[in-house]
């Protein structure tokens, strides 16, 4: 009986198992195709057409990216997008990361603590918008009737133009900080402890361990960190959508907020995939930056 | 978002899934044995209670016809219509207001009527004429009247009995701040915890209104040119900007504008004492308030009173499966029955005219005497502006007008980016 060439089998094997693979994987990448890649290639191309959704689509090519470049309204949305990226990005950042220091202790009941810093990552965003557009309402909100207590008159949190965007990031910051502290938390604890000990030999302060030690092996995590905060930020809608719908004025107007505005409330699908373009291109630039800048600098060998 | 990707994905499977159960639930609601179920669209939960003895009659008049009400929020009720319109499955009868007639008008998306009228013998000169001719387009009757949303002045009454002021039947305002309205507004502030008024950006109740009676116009006709800039307009403007800053006798717009302003839970709360709105506030303001209301007619301007009416038409979506079903519907919805059904159980004043007894008998007995909003809608009225693709303006000029609620930019140059907005092409 002759048997089958051996490299056949394994060829058959290996054919075999990358179908396997595929049906496996099957399952998630119906789900980005669909729901990912399918609506990304859409919108591109609803923004070559006017629609303005009960009217005839009508193909326009590039004219809508023409006015895209003369409208004020788009220009000064990416400004307050990049305002509140610049709010929530670094203060998110650094309060997870001094969450994560603070909690890296082993303490009683540290862990029932980490669990209560992950909740508001865990609650529905609109949810907690609400209740904090109750915590800032001006009259009887919890922080004004806090703040009475000094005898101090609270402001208008959410209608004030000045205010109202520092108060809508504080809650991204307050939503977030919780949830990217357990990525910290993990990367401190990946940090061999031997590193301490030799650092405390060289008589290295805990502020210079921090920042000499520390810091740097940490920037596999703060790449993680850093990257998903920027795209999270930039897509930033419900807490705003709740708490502001882009008010007072257009101070809150980030660009998600445009583009709903435009879909949704005007009705226009073509200028409003234009600018859901635009946002894709800055997002994935920014994105592409930040991978540049830390690849070379980043080390993900602690022995 | 956090990690945006992984709950982006969640999202959108989520409201991939609620899309495909949303399809299978308001399209196809079709026969069985002989039976049609109509699918009718509202966004006020008030009146759907009144609507169930509405249907409970149609239903007893056409056996074969039952009616689904879907109740939406007022936001997603128009985002949700305007998507199905476009889909080719919407709801068979729903509710239109004058401000987004203009954006489907045009759009071979809501049936013509006139059958319907001509068919069940409907005479629409018996209907309110400001909300005929609304619903009115290229000769075509698009929108059968339903009721009449009328401004008229709401009052704490425990506050004016506390400043120690009996209303008076006429109130009258002018620019310069002359007459009695002022007057009384100026006696029921307090501080700045208790306001006699709330100057506030809200066309329908406010500025729309002091523009009319103090002989201005926000537009000249239907479709047609704005004239925010003009000068009794402009004047009008900066009264409802004087009443806060000069006068002080409101909360200024930090508080007020929307759409975070809390205008109206402050009226409920009794910190503000006089307060405009529609008379369909009133089923939704009863149960919030802790003090007896007074109904009094806007204070009539320099050109005397004219208020704003802000009349509701039922319509037909022009590709329903069950036009002759949904027709008898409207025709039932417009009849004398219908509307004094709910009229009468004091959610709406019927469009219908002389319908509105019933309304007022139901309130009365509430303690509220509604008399003032029956007799301004029968006075001078004015409608809400329209334009060609106003759902877009609408939204441009509401939130330009906040500027006039602060005091930073002229009023005039408001009125002249207004203009900007509302007349370009």
């Amino acid at each position: 009986m002759l048997r089958p060439a051996p490299r056949r089998t394994r060829r058959v094997q290996r054919r075999q198992q990358t179908l396997a693979g595929y049906a496996l994987l099957a399952p998630s990448m119906i789900g980005v195709l669909g729901f990912l890649l399918a609506p990304v290639l859409i919108v591109i191309v609803l923004s070559l057409f006017d629609w303005k959704l009960l009217s005839t689509p009508e193909f326009i090519g590039l004219a809508n990216y023409r006015e895209l470049l003369n409208d004020d309204d788009v220009w000064h949305s990416f400004l307050v997008t990049l305002y509140y990226v610049l709010i929530c990005v670094p203060g998110t950042t650094i309060l997870s990361l001094l969450l994560a220091l603070l909690v890296n202790r082993k303490l009683r009941g540290m862990k029932y603590f980490r669990a209560l810093l992950v909740i508001p990552w865990m609650a529905t965003p609109v949810a907690m918008g609400l209740v904090w557009t109750w915590i800032f309402d001006p009259g009887r909100g919890a922080l004004n009737q806090f703040l009475g207590l000094f005898g101090l008159d609270g402001p208008a949190w959410l209608s004030s133009p000045l205010l109202a965007m520092p108060s809508v990031a504080a809650v991204h910051i307050w939503q977030f900080a919780g949830y990217n502290m357990l990525f910290f938390l993990a990367g401190l604890q990946n940090i061999p402890a031997s590193l301490r000990e030799a650092s405390s030999l060289d008589g290295a302060s805990p502020v210079a361990h921090f920042f000499a030690v520390t810091l740097p092996l940490l920037r596999p995590t703060m790449l993680f960190v850093l990257i998903t905060n920027v795209i999270g930020s930039f897509q930033a809608f419900d807490t705003i959508f709740v708490m502001t719908e882009g008010g007072p004025g257009d101070s809150t107007e980030v660009a998600t907020y445009l583009i709903y505005d435009e879909a949704f409330r005007k009705f226009d699908f073509g200028y409003a995939s234009t600018i859901s373009v635009l946002l894709f291109a800055v997002i994935l630039v920014v994105t592409i930056s930040q991978f540049v800048y830390f690849e070379r600098r980043t080390t993900y060998d602690f022995s | 978002m956090s990690h945006p990707l992984s709950r982006r994905t969640l999202l959108l499977g989520a409201a991939g899934l609620a899309g495909l159960t949303a399809c299978g639930s308001s399209t196809d609601k079709t026969s069985s044995g002989g039976k049609t179920e109509l699918v009718y669209r509202l966004w006020d939960e008030q009146q759907e209670v009144g609507y169930k003895a509405v249907f409970a009659a149609f239903t007893a008049e056409n056996p074969d016809i039952t009616v689904r009400m879907e109740v939406l929020p007022w936001d997603q009720y128009w985002t949700k219509l305007t998507t199905e319109l476009a889909g080719g499955k919407a709801p068979d009868v729903f509710w239109l207001t004058v401000e987004n007639f203009p954006d489907l008008a045009g759009k071979g998306v809501l049936a013509p009527l006139d059958d319907v009228i001509a068919r069940a013998g409907i005479k629409l000169d018996s209907y309110h004429p400001n909300v005929v001719q609304s619903y009115k387009f290229e000769d075509k009757q698009l929108g059968l009247p339903k009721d009449l949303g009328v401004v008229g002045l709401l009052y704490n009454k425990s506050l004016v009995a506390k400043a120690g002021i009996t209303m008076p039947s006429e109130l009258t305002w002018a620019p310069d701040g002359s007459g009695n309205f002022l007057e009384i507004a100026r006696k029921l502030t307090a501080g700045d915890k208790q306001w006699g008024f709330c100057s506030w950006n809200h066309s329908q109740t406010q500025w729309l209104n002091w523009i009319a009676s103090n002989g201005g116009r926000a537009m000249d006709k239907p479709y047609g040119t704005f004239d925010f800039a003009g000068p009794k307009s402009v004047e009008a403007l900066q009264w409802a900007r004087d009443l806060i800053f000069k006068w002080r006798v409101s909360p200024d717009g930090t508080r007020t504008n929307p759409p975070t302003g809390q205008a109206t839970e402050m009226f409920y709360r009794g910190e503000v004492a006089m307060f405009p709105a529609n008379n369909a506030l009133l089923p939704f303001a009863l149960p919030e308030v802790k003090f007896p209301i007074g109904v009094a007619a806007l204070p009539a301007g320099p050109s005397g009173r004219t208020v704003v009416i802000n009349g509701l038409a039922e319509v037909m979506f022009a590709r329903t499966k069950h036009p002759e079903e949904a027709g008898k519907l409207i025709a039932f919805l417009g009849s004398e029955k219908a509307q004094k059904l709910m009229g009468d159980a004091g959610y709406v004043i019927p469009a219908l005219n002389d319908a509105g007894a019933g309304y007022a008998a139901y309130w009365k007995q509430k303690g509220i005497d509604v008399q003032p909003f029956i007799d301004s809608a029968a006075g001078s009225t004015v409608n809400m502006p329209i334009a060609e693709g106003w759902t877009a303006k609408v939204a441009e000029i509401n939130k330009a007008m906040n500027d006039v609620y602060l005091d930073k930019t002229s009023v005039s140059g408001i009125a002249g980016t207004l203009d900007k907005i509302g007349n370009e092409r």
